[in-house]
């Protein structure tokens, strides 16, 4: 079984590493042993999601077998509590008064998680009918994001979260990712498997701008359009509120956004990075440096510093070459090249229309009930199919049409 | 052109449909986008244009074979209703139904309309936040006493009370003119109701 290594480096302390698969295992629960119904599940220790508090004191992971590992970064590195969430995670945030850890699961439920007690089971706060994909905070803990399978985006207040402020409804698929952007209180971004990025205010749930990635990359349509979908996967910005860059899954480029001068303010794309490799994920640091994690153990970091209206890569930057050198040791169990599987691929939903077959047997129905005149029919004779056919046809126009047919 | 009146055994289909499954529907993107006009002709037609749009105020949530919506058509025959029914077979019973009857009464039922849809996961997509009333009615007690327990301990909704819902001209309907109603007094069954109202947060 390989295992999964997660590492955080903090730059002015030696690197930290904790392996999951050396954690506490959960204990063994004596009435399930007895439960014959083999419904014991066991997962890889994988790590799904983590978070890093605002004042990067704190982090916590969620990992496959379920666990939700907190620790704090100082004095020193140290696990503070290993607790067991219900079902697997696919977001975790802090709260800004780092009282809380938040986290959003693939059944669509939202379970907040007290730090002040660390072993104090998770409380349930809200739910989606579909898989979470994304979470995240508003400025000063108002409103708690997330986002769906089902292409919703939910405004929820934090504190009473049973309350929806408002939805953002705009994308067309999935909503993978999520960010409040540094420096707008009012702005949300997200992006979504229908390649786009939008921007809305939050509490209004109104959409201000809106961008297709693929056509910034210059990509003419084609028929293969379907192959050659790239959900968006990391949205981050800028500690300063001027920059925003975008990654889209197997596509090895980032998109930049930069402030435009104006008397609204409006995001505008700015500068396009190619890069050699397709990037695993991306961030910028507190000095507004964009560091991107690539699939290479030679050069898995590339650092960008904006100078002049232009990004230009510091090849030479001591902290890269640190963190770099602590990377390399554990590059092959960190099994890096299995974060290259499109994650999200697998989330655009089937078309199977319902309607087609039912419709076809109705038809069929009626022809024969106007071939045979005004004959009446037995009541046997009148049987159909019970129950929507099961078989799926291929059909187009599923999920959300800009105007609805009856 | 006369419309028959479709056959509920051409219709016929099991009452469980699983919500959570991945069914095709359509939907709008957003309540915004969605075209009431296809549905509700008569009153999205040209002269109305300077009037203020109609909306949507009634919505049955699993409307069955639509007896409710055609009972309380000619109550409201101003407001818009609008039943939404998962199942295929049903909610096109439904659309043939109310087809056939707003061809022979003109000018009637052309406030009532189906749509084949999933309420749990697309009611954002089609109504926007709003006040009103949740009527709730079942023959089941576990049903009715675990809807009462969910609603009243949600902090957005509190129960009318009865004293309040005596001149209400829906509740005496409601256990009678659906399909399932009928059943219930043919069996000498009990019908539980519960009306809720939606209330601002108190944070």
């Amino acid at each position: 079984m390989p295992k999964d290594v997660w590492i955080c480096i903090k730059l002015i302390q030696e690197p930290f590493v904790f392996d999951c698969s050396a954690a506490e295992q959960k204990p063994k629960d004596p009435e399930a042993d007895n439960k014959s119904d083999g419904s014991e599940e066991t997962g890889s220790d994988k790590i799904l999601a983590f978070s890093v508090s605002s004042s990067a004191k704190l982090v916590a992971l969620t990992d496959d077998t379920k666990r939700l590992v907190l620790f704090r970064c100082e004095p020193s590195w140290q696990v503070i509590s290993t607790r067991w969430v219900v079902r697997r995670c696919t977001s975790l945030v802090f709260t800004e008064a780092e009282d809380e850890v938040w986290a959003a699961d693939k059944s669509g439920d939202v379970y907040s998680f007290s730090v002040v007690e660390p072993q104090k089971t998770g409380e349930l706060k809200l739910g989606h009918l579909s898989m979470l994909l994304s979470m995240t905070l508003t400025p000063n803990d108002k409103y708690v994001v997330t986002a769906d399978r089902d292409e919703k985006i939910r405004v929820s207040h934090l504190r009473s979260p049973h309350n929806i402020q408002a939805f953002c409804l705009g994308h067309l698929e999935f909503v993978s990712s999520l960010l409040a952007p540094p420096g707008h209180p009012q702005w949300l971004l997200s992006g979504s498997g229908d390649g786009t990025m939008k921007l809305w205010e939050y509490e209004s749930g109104r959409r201000l701008q809106s961008w297709d990635l693929k056509q910034l990359r210059d990509m003419p349509k084609s028929d293969t359009e379907k192959e050659t979908r790239s959900a968006v996967s990391r949205i981050a910005g800028s500690p300063g509120g001027h920059h925003v860059a975008v990654q889209c899954e197997r596509v090895p480029s980032v998109q930049l956004f930069g402030m435009e001068q104006g008397t609204e303010e409006r995001l505008m794309p700015s500068s396009r990075l190619t890069l050699p490799h397709c990037p695993l994920d991306l961030t910028f640091d507190p000095q507004g440096r964009l560091w991107v994690l690539l699939d290479s153990r030679e050069t898995p970091f590339l650092v960008y510093t904006h100078t002049q209206d232009s990004w230009q890569c510091d090849s030479e930057s001591p902290e890269m070459k640190r963190v770099t050198e602590a990377l390399q040791p554990h590059w092959e169990a960190l099994q890096v090249s299995a974060g290259l599987e499109s994650r999200f691929q697998h989330l655009y939903k089937g078309n199977f229309d319902n309607m087609a077959s039912y419709r076809e047997k109705k038809q069929q129905r009626l022809q024969q009930q106007k071939e045979q005149g005004g004959k009446k029919r037995g009541p046997g004779k009148g049987q159909q199919s019970n129950g929507a056919s099961k078989k799926a046809k291929k059909g187009n126009q599923p999920g959300p049409v800009t105007k609805a047919s009856s | 052109m006369s419309v028959s009146m479709p056959q509920k055994r051409y219709y016929r289909q099991r009452a469980h449909s699983n919500p959570m499954a991945d069914h095709t529907f359509e939907y709008p993107v957003c309540p915004e986008d969605m075209d009431w006009s296809q549905l509700y002709p008569e009153f999205f037609s040209d002269h109305q244009s300077t009037q203020k749009a109609a909306q949507v105020e009634f919505a049955d949530i699993g409307c069955g074979y639509g007896g409710l919506l055609v009972e309380l058509s000619p109550l409201f025959p101003k407001q818009l209703i609008l039943g939404l029914e998962i199942r295929v077979k049903v909610s096109d019973y439904v659309q043939d139904r109310v087809r056939s009857l707003r061809a022979a009464e003109t000018g009637s039922y052309q406030n009532i309309a189906c749509l084949r849809s999933n309420a749990m996961k697309y009611l954002p997509n089609f109504f926007s936040k709003g006040q009103g009333l949740v009527y709730t009615n079942t023959d089941v007690e576990e049903v009715h006493l675990w809807m009462v327990k969910h609603f009243s301990e949600h902090l957005l909704f509190t129960r009318v009370p009865d004293a309040e819902l005596v001149d209400d001209v829906i509740i005496s309907r409601l256990g009678t003119c659906t399909e399932e109603g009928k059943k219930v007094q043919r069996n000498g069954g009990k019908n539980y109701l519960a009306v809720f109202r939606r209330v601002e947060d108190q944070n």
